[in-house]
Parts: structure tokens; C-alpha cells; sequence
């Protein structure tokens, strides 16, 4: 059962977070039905499979939430913010009871404090009672005596019902005795053998209740004659005058008289059947069915499928000189497919940005409720889509930086309102991709940060010394130095020991870089940079000598065709280009390839801190999809190249950084 | 010889308990995501019922009973759905396509045995 | 001294540099492979020639002849590509190297291991981690991590002739 269990906890962590992220969602929109569907959605799989798999004080506790929302789906309960914060605050405790090791006395206590609010939220509301209790078995058990007419409608085989398995079942109550009844069944040539025309009597003494009987029949009670009631408290079966009744019944084809029966007996009480749990509604559609599997197999899988690009590549090529039609047909198919898998195994280990994001709006409404601040949390560019380890390493950066951008950035109410901004704060969550990087910024409209405050603060701290000179970039950087952060401002939100520093060390270890911009009054941006590692990009395969290339299809704006006497011995590396003089830079110097250059070369034309700038390479080739890998650490020194590529021949095609490559260009000049 | 159960359900987790249960209780199990997907499975081979949940992507419980119904090797095959509902409505709807009975979520081994119980021996 | 009398046998690759033969520990062969195209990095130091596609991955190839001063290597058919995996500050690294030939898989008593010449030696012997006699042949068994290490100051040779006091 343990390892349910696990598989279990997993999904209950994609459950919660698609409950938070509907909950948040909710909050902007307390009427929009489809969300509340969803919010309901998500509690009742936890409350199930909470139930199933062992949790039951998860599924206990849910299920007084599912109660809630269940009124509200009925409009009988209104979306308030109490409820929402209630419900949040439900949510972790949720998490709580799922993740910890143990249950401690502050989880308990928690857990009957959030019961205590939800029931008092649900009585004070309506005027209901919170709580329906599940169904209730506390009937002394004794036997009893029942009497059941069976009769299957003839078409009842047609559901793959068989009658028979239904009689045993029933026999297994108690003890019996069966009344076949076989005199409706028709003269052979009437006779259909898909239909059924037994009927059955039967008498059963059982220490169940009259529900437990009706439970056997329940699948069939919509196609059938069914009769139950209750003849006898004890053993009918142990009275002889009784046996011998039945007896003769079953001789002459008779029907039992349950009155006669009665007679003998005493009272008949209820005679109604009634149906099982109370089962709310709500349905299991998941959009997207998923399964987990581990990184490592995933990354097996890319290599495999490179390799297999490889193989194919050859094939075509092998394919190409047989001039063989059916060969070529396979070769076709087989490129299909495995350009296919490809794509489909690229997919897999890439997931967006929003994934995460529902973390991120948590933390801003918390926070910033807790703090008297109003902000509004915006996201830009969130399909952007990262390999699986990086966003799950960016998690922790993000959340704080953001928890600081609401501690120390954003302004309380009052103070905006006085320096004219507006009165809420906003905190724009971005992401983009750039040349060989992905982009994510966060910023926010708030006090900024304080330069000379800063620069003063380094100097107490001893980091820099009174004399040193620093740019404003400089200063800025200085947040991310270890032992900036002090005691001093630890609050709340942001002190946690945690500064900066810590931001830039996670991020360096992705292989990101993590910048600061500030302008005073105005706010803070915060930009990651992270490298496409793993990552596809849609690129431009050039030449330059006898080495292919992969610049970034984003970088590059047009492609000029120029005549190379206006590119050799140009002193002043600038080219007209539709009538822009344009600054470029010539691969071949900068590789130092002296081979003789092709009589017309081209010119990529790129962006480079906002202007135009001219990058010549002999020839494109055409567009190319690469998967970006790693140059490894004998590489680190070629940081132009931000990784290599592996093209269809098999042979390794390097991608450029175009920034970088302008960069260290302009510096040899 | 083993008797099959085709299983469909779009949980993972459902489907594993549910294939841990019948195999423990001595089935062969067949399983299948979701309606389009278990199709591969129809394939005039034996099967000795049919489990699925309703509410599924691509195609969903009610059509895949109708599609088990309509095919001429399963027209008697028991099938049995996964609900969480009490609403006779969305039972109704399964019966009419063709369900024998269904079962109850969340549901504990003995629940789902017995239900099996009901329409195969 | 690192090396301890005991009968520890283990298998070492030899290959040919020139005149000159060496012996890696098999523990750091992952295969070879004959020689493929190999994509030039521009800008890389020159015993750095290139990255090739070794299944799916790259894998940067160092030409071994120019890390240990010699003449840079003419590639023939019978020019190899040994795939080793180095550690490089704890972290495992795969690297190809360009080799004139390679020889055999040979079993060595770690007792039949000498000691590396100290003095008058054309390599340095931090390199050099013994000196196997097989067959009439000196045999020069290297510390691969420290050959293949990234650090691109390191050369083999021992240009300035200095004296190495072990």
C-alpha cells in the first residue's frame, strides 16, 4: 500500500496546488462558477483519495471544506473574503497533515481550530448544520427474517448482468431458502435465448439490515421486480411450520403469501429501501491525465532520442543513394516519426513558468494583507518554458526576492498615497527569452533602493572601504555580497537570516546571473539570467569557415547579402544597410579563420543594447531547431559559445551568444 | 486460466491500487487511461469485465461502455463504472449505455471485490 | 612514494604517442572510437581541438600530443579518439583524446610498477605516476585526472629541464 501511498501524496501535491491556484483565482472572480467548480473539483479527489489510501484525517478535514463549497456551488453560500482565507489557511494545513513526519500538538490544534472556524462559517451563514455525518450503522445486530421477490426484467443479460451471481451474493447474507420459479419460461419456438424468464422467491435470515439486502440488488433495481421487506425479527428459517409452507408453495407453483407468512409473526416495520452513502457530486475530470517519471529516465530518453536523430539522419542520407522506392519510404517514415519523438521527448522535460507562479501570488496576498499593503501581483510572459531542474531550483530565489520587494519595496498605503503613486502596489513577475537566455524579472513600483543608504551600509559593514569608487551598478551588487543582510532589518517578511546573497548563490548555481536596477521613488527591477542549457531554441544555421554554427532565430532581426570587398579592410567596421550605417563585426577576424572568404558574405543584423549591430558569417544555411547542450568545463573560457548543438549528419554545430560575441569583439577592436 | 479485467482510469494512482487489488485477488488486469486509449484492447480477446471511471479526456467512460456494447465479442461482458456520485442521473446515463453496475469512490479492497463479486464469479 | 608493494593486479590501456607509450588505467576508459569530424571551438587553446557528438552528448577532444609538447598529430587510419572520464574538482568529466594508436589492455602487478624517474626525465612526473617494463619497452602510466584536467596551463613537458627533487 506504501508505495499508493507515495504515488498518492504526489498527486495531491498537483491537487493542492491547482486548489490554491483556484482559490486565488477565485478571489478575482468570487462568481464565476466554473472556478468554484474547480475549487470543488479539487477538494473532493483529495477528500476520495484521502480516504482510499490511508489519510483519513485529510479526508475528515476536507470533507468539511467540500461541505462549504458545496453550498456555494448551490448558491446557497457566498465567496467571502473569510471564507477564502479560511480556506487558504485549510490548504496548508492540508499540506500539514500530508508532508509532516509527525503530527504535532500544533498541527492538532490547528486542525480543530480550522474545523471550529469552518462549521461556524457554514451555520452562521445559511443556518445549516456544517457537518453531515456519513452513514450512521448502529443497529444492535440480531437476525432478522426477510422475505425478496426477485424478477429480472427478460432483457436484463444485455448490461452483462447475471441474475444467478446476484442470488449467491444474497445467500451469503445468511441463511436461505430459494424459490425458483420457472413457469414463465415459454414454449421452445417462442423462446429467445438471450432473455430471461426465471423468477425467484427468497427467504433470508441475516443479521443485516434491510439496506444491506437492497445493496445486492443495486445494480439491477431499475431492471427487475424487486420486493423486500422485513417478515420477522429471528430465525423464520428455524420454524417448521414455515419450512413446510415454502415447501409446498415450491411444489404447486405458487406464490408466497407474505401475509399468511406475517401472520405467523409479528410486525413488519420499514419497508423502504434506501440507498447508501452520501456521495456528493462533483466530477474527476482532470484536463490532463499525467504520469511521473524520474529526471534521470527523462534525461536517458533525450540522449536516446538524439542518437536516434543521428542514426535517422544517416539513413537518409544512405537512403538517398540506393534509389531504392521502398527504402525511401521507410527512410520517410521513419524521419516523420522520429522527428515527432523528438518534439514529444523535448516536451517532456521543458515545463512553463507557470507552474510555479501559484507560490508567488500566495506569497504577495499573504504578505501583503499581513502588512496593511495592497498589491497587485501581475505575470507576463509565464508560458516561457524552462527545464524542469531550473524552475524547481528558481523557487526559492524568486519567493524571496519577492517577499523582499513587498517588505522593503512596496510603500504601506498612506506613504504612496503622500508621494502620489497610486495606492496599490504592483509587483510584475516577467519572463522572456533573449539570444541563448531566459529573462525572468521582477519588478515593482516601490521606494527603490538608496544608493549612497547602501554604499554606507557596505562601508559600516567593512565590504568596501571609504575611498573606493564604485558605479552605480557596482553599488547596486553589492546587495548580493554575503554578510550585507544584517540583523538589523530582519522583520517578519524578510529576515529569516536569508539575504541576498543566498539569492545570488542558488542562482549561480544554475548557472544564472542576478542583477539589480533601481531608480529612487520608482522601484527595483530584478533581472535572472539564466542559459537555455537543455533547451530548444529555434536558431539559424550559419557558416564561417568550415565550422557550422547556431545563432538564435530571436536574435537576429534581417539577413543582408553584402559583397565581401565591403567587409575585408574596412577599417571603420561599418556597413550601409538599407541606407543605416551599421557597425558590424566580422566572425572571421574574430575566430582568427584565414581561409579565403567567399566572394558574398552575410550580414545577420542583431539587436545590441538597443541598436543595430551587423554580425558576418559567410553563409546561412537555413533554419535549424537545436537542442542546446552544454559545452562542459574545458569550454569555460569560450564564453560566446553557450553551448553546442547536435545537427542531423551527427556532426556538432556550436551556438552562439551574439551578445557576448559583440561584447568581447568590440573589446579587441 | 486467469480471468482478464480491463481497467480504464486517467489516475495513475487509481489505476494502480485498482490493478494491486485484482491481481492480489488472482485477475489478470488490463489497463487503459482513458476511453481511446483501452480501444487497443478490444481486440476479440477474452475479457471477463470491464472497470472504468467516467470522466476521463479524450473519451470518456459513457462512450467507451457504448463502444465495449457495440462490439460483437463484448455485447455480454459485465461492466462495471467508477463513480463519486450519488446523482441517479449520471448512473442512469451509464446503465443505458450499457453498464452493469458501478462502484463507489473512494473505495476500500473488500468494496471493490464485492461489487465484483456481483457480476462475475 | 605512492606506489605499495602488494599483488594488486589491475588493467591498464597503452597507446602510442609518437615513439613513446603510455598507459591509462582502464577504470578511466569509457571506449574509443575512431576519428570522426571534429567541430573546431574558435578561440580554445590549440591542444583543444574541437567537440565531437559522442551519442548525443559533446564531448570536447584534446589532442594529446600538442598537451605533452609534442608535434601537433597527422591523423592516420590508425588515429584514435580515447573516451576517458576524468574527476575535475570532484565532478566527473568527460573528455576525448586524440591518440596515434592504441596498443593493448595489459594486466599489471601493482609491485611491477617502478617509481617514476626523478631526474633528467622529459615529462614531468606529477604526470608520470609510474613506469611499467613490459616486453623490452618502458611503458609510462599516467595520472589522467591531472593530464586531462581543464586547466589549460598544465603542459606535459618539462620544457625548462629543470630538476624535480622527489
Amino acid at each position: 500500500m506504501d508505495q499508493f501511498k507515495q504515488k498518492f501524496k504526489e498527486e495531491a501535491t498537483d491537487l493542492i496546488n491547482d486548489l490554491e491556484e483556484a482559490l486565488l483565482l477565485l478571489e478575482q472572480n468570487p462568481n464565476d462558477k466554473d472556478i468554484v467548480e474547480r475549487v470543488f473539483r479539487a477538494m473532493h479527489s483529495l477528500k476520495g483519495g484521502g480516504a482510499m489510501f490511508g489519510f483519513d484525517h485529510v479526508s475528515e478535514f476536507t470533507h468539511h471544506l467540500e461541505t462549504i463549497y458545496d453550498l456555494v456551488r448551490e448558491d446557497k453560500f457566498l465567496v467571502s473574503a473569510d471564507l477564502l482565507t479560511i480556506t487558504l489557511e485549510s490548504v496548508d494545513h492540508i499540506k500539514d497533515l500530508l508532508f509532516s513526519d509527525e503530527i504535532t500538538k500544533e498541527i492538532e490544534n490547528n486542525h480543530s481550530v480550522l474545523i471550529t472556524k469552518l462549521s461556524t462559517l457554514a451555520t452562521n451563514d445559511v443556518g445549516k448544520a456544517a457537518t453531515p455525518i456519513e452513514n450512521q450503522d448502529n443497529t444492535a445486530s440480531t437476525q432478522k427474517s426477510f422475505y425478496v421477490f426477485f424478477k429480472p426484467n427478460p432483457d436484463v443479460f444485455e448490461n452483462g448482468t447475471n441474475p444467478l451471481y446476484l442470488l449467491d451474493e444474497l445467500c451469503e447474507l445468511g441463511e436461505s431458502r430459494i424459490i425458483s420459479h420457472s413457469e414463465n419460461i415459454p414454449l421452445l419456438d417462442d423462446l429467445k435465448e438471450s432473455n430471461s424468464y426465471l423468477y425467484w422467491e427468497v427467504i433470508i435470515v441475516t443479521d443485516q439490515e434491510l439496506n444491506a439486502i437492497g445493496d445486492v440488488f443495486l445494480f439491477v433495481e431499475d431492471d427487475c421486480e424487486l420486493e423486500i421487506t422485513q417478515v420477522a425479527e429471528g430465525n423464520l428459517l428455524a420454524d417448521e411450520k414455515v419450512i413446510r409452507y415454502l415447501a409446498d408453495i415450491e411444489k404447486e407453483s405458487k406464490v408466497v403469501d407474505i401475509q399468511k407468512l406475517e401472520r405467523e409473526i409479528s410486525k413488519n416495520k420499514e419497508n423502504k429501501t434506501e440507498q447508501g452513502s452520501k456521495e456528493s457530486t462533483g466530477t474527476d475530470t482532470s484536463v490532463i491525465s499525467s504520469i511521473r517519471v524520474a529526471s534521470d529516465k527523462i534525461d536517458t530518453l533525450m540522449n536516446l532520442v538524439s542518437e536516434l536523430v543521428t542514426t535517422q539522419a544517416r539513413l537518409s542520407l544512405f537512403t538517398e543513394q540506393q534509389e531504392d522506392a521502398e527504402l525511401d519510404a521507410i527512410g520517410e517514415n521513419i524521419q516523420k516519426l522520429s522527428r515527432q519523438l523528438r518534439d514529444n521527448a523535448f516536451s517532456i522535460s521543458l515545463i512553463p513558468l507557470q507552474s510555479i507562479i501559484t507560490r508567488f501570488q500566495r506569497l504577495v496576498r499573504d504578505l501583503s494583507n499581513g502588512l496593511g499593503k495592497k498589491i497587485n501581483f501581475k505575470t507576463e510572459g509565464t508560458e516561457t518554458e524552462l527545464d524542469k531542474t531550473i524552475i524547481e531550483n528558481l523557487t526559492d530565489p524568486i519567493l524571496h526576492i519577492i517577499r523582499t520587494s513587498i517588505d522593503h519595496g512596496i510603500e504601506d498605503v498612506q506613504t504612496r498615497i503622500n508621494s502620489g503613486k497610486p495606492e496599490e502596489g504592483t509587483i510584475l513577475l516577467r519572463s522572456f527569452y533573449s539570444g541563448t537566455n531566459v529573462f525572468i524579472q521582477i519588478i515593482d513600483d516601490g521606494k527603490g533602493l538608496d544608493h549612497e543608504k547602501i554604499r554606507q551600509k557596505a562601508i559600516e559593514k567593512n565590504l568596501i572601504s571609504e575611498s573606493t569608487q564604485l558605479s552605480k551598478k557596482e553599488v547596486f551588487d553589492l546587495i548580493f555580497m554575503a554578510g550585507f543582510s544584517t540583523a538589523k532589518e530582519v522583520t517578519d517578511v524578510s529576515g529569516r537570516g536569508v539575504g541576498m546573497d543566498v539569492v545570488k548563490r542558488k542562482i549561480s548555481a544554475i548557472r544564472g546571473d542576478v542583477e539589480v536596477d533601481s531608480e529612487p521613488g520608482e522601484g527595483t527591477t530584478i533581472t535572472i539570467k539564466l542559459p537555455l542549457t537543455l533547451s530548444i531554441i529555434d536558431g539559424l544555421l550559419v557558416r564561417v569557415g568550415v565550422t557550422d554554427f547556431i545563432v538564435p532565430l530571436s536574435a537576429v532581426q534581417k539577413i543582408y547579402a553584402v559583397n565581401k570587398s565591403e567587409i575585408i579592410d574596412n577599417y571603420t567596421h561599418t556597413v550601409v544597410l538599407d541606407e543605416k550605417q551599421t557597425p558590424f563585426h566580422n566572425m572571421r577576424e574574430f575566430f582568427t579563420i584565414d581561409k579565403e572568404m567567399p566572394d558574398t558574405v552575410q550580414v545577420l543584423v542583431v539587436t545590441y543594447e538597443e541598436q543595430s549591430v551587423g554580425i558576418v558569417v559567410d553563409y546561412v544555411v537555413g533554419e535549424y531547431q537545436a537542442v542546446i547542450k552544454p559545452l562542459g568545463k574545458h569550454y569555460k573560457d569560450q564564453e560566446f559559445i553557450s553551448g553546442a548543438t547536435i545537427l542531423g549528419d551527427g556532426s556538432v554545430a556550436l551556438v552562439l551568444d551574439t551578445n557576448k560575441i559583440i561584447k568581447q569583439s568590440a573589446e579587441e577592436v | 486460466m486467469k480471468k482478464r479485467i480491463l481497467i480504464v482510469d486517467d489516475s495513475e494512482s487509481i489505476r494502480e491500487v485498482l490493478s494491486f487489488t485484482l491481481e492480489n485477488a488472482g485477475y489478470d488486469v488490463l489497463a487503459g487511461v482513458d476511453g481511446e486509449d483501452a480501444q487497443k484492447y478490444l481486440n476479440g480477446e477474452p475479457i471477463a469485465l470491464v472497470i472504468t471511471d467516467l470522466h476521463m479526456p479524450n473519451k470518456d467512460g459513457i462512450g467507451f461502455i457504448k463502444d465495449v456494447r457495440a462490439h460483437e465479442d463484448y455485447k455480454r461482458v459485465p461492466i462495471l463504472f467508477l463513480t463519486t456520485e450519488s446523482q441517479t442521473a449520471k448512473k442512469m446515463e451509464a446503465k443505458s449505455a450499457g453498464a452493469t453496475g458501478w462502484i463507489v469512490k473512494p473505495f476500500v479492497p473488500q468494496k471493490l471485490l464485492a461489487a465484483i463479486n456481483k457480476v462475475v464469479r | 612514494m605512492e606506489e605499495q608493494i602488494n599483488t594488486n593486479i589491475k588493467s591498464y590501456l597503452s597507446f602510442k604517442l609518437g615513439e613513446e607509450v603510455f598507459a591509462a588505467g582502464v577504470k578511466n576508459v569509457l571506449n574509443i572510437l575512431e576519428m570522426v569530424k571534429i567541430t573546431e571551438v574558435p578561440k580554445a587553446p590549440d591542444y583543444m581541438k574541437g567537440v565531437i557528438n559522442l551519442r548525443g552528448a559533446v564531448l570536447p577532444v584534446i589532442d594529446t600530443r600538442i598537451k605533452f609538447g609534442m608535434e601537433e598529430s597527422e591523423f592516420t587510419k590508425d588515429t584514435c579518439i580515447v573516451v576517458c572520464e576524468v574527476d575535475q574538482d570532484g565532478e566527473e568529466v568527460k573528455v576525448g583524446a586524440i591518440v596515434d594508436a592504441v596498443k593493448e589492455v595489459i594486466e599489471i602487478d601493482d609491485k611491477d610498477i617502478l617509481p617514476p624517474p626523478g631526474i633528467g626525465n622529459k615529462y614531468k612526473s606529477e604526470f608520470i605516476t609510474g613506469v611499467i617494463h613490459l616486453d623490452e619497452q618502458f611503458i609510462l602510466k599516467l595520472d589522467m585526472n591531472k593530464v586531462f584536467s581543464t586547466d589549460e596551463l598544465v603542459m606535459l613537458q618539462n620544457n625548462q629541464n629543470e630538476t624535480n627533487n622527489e
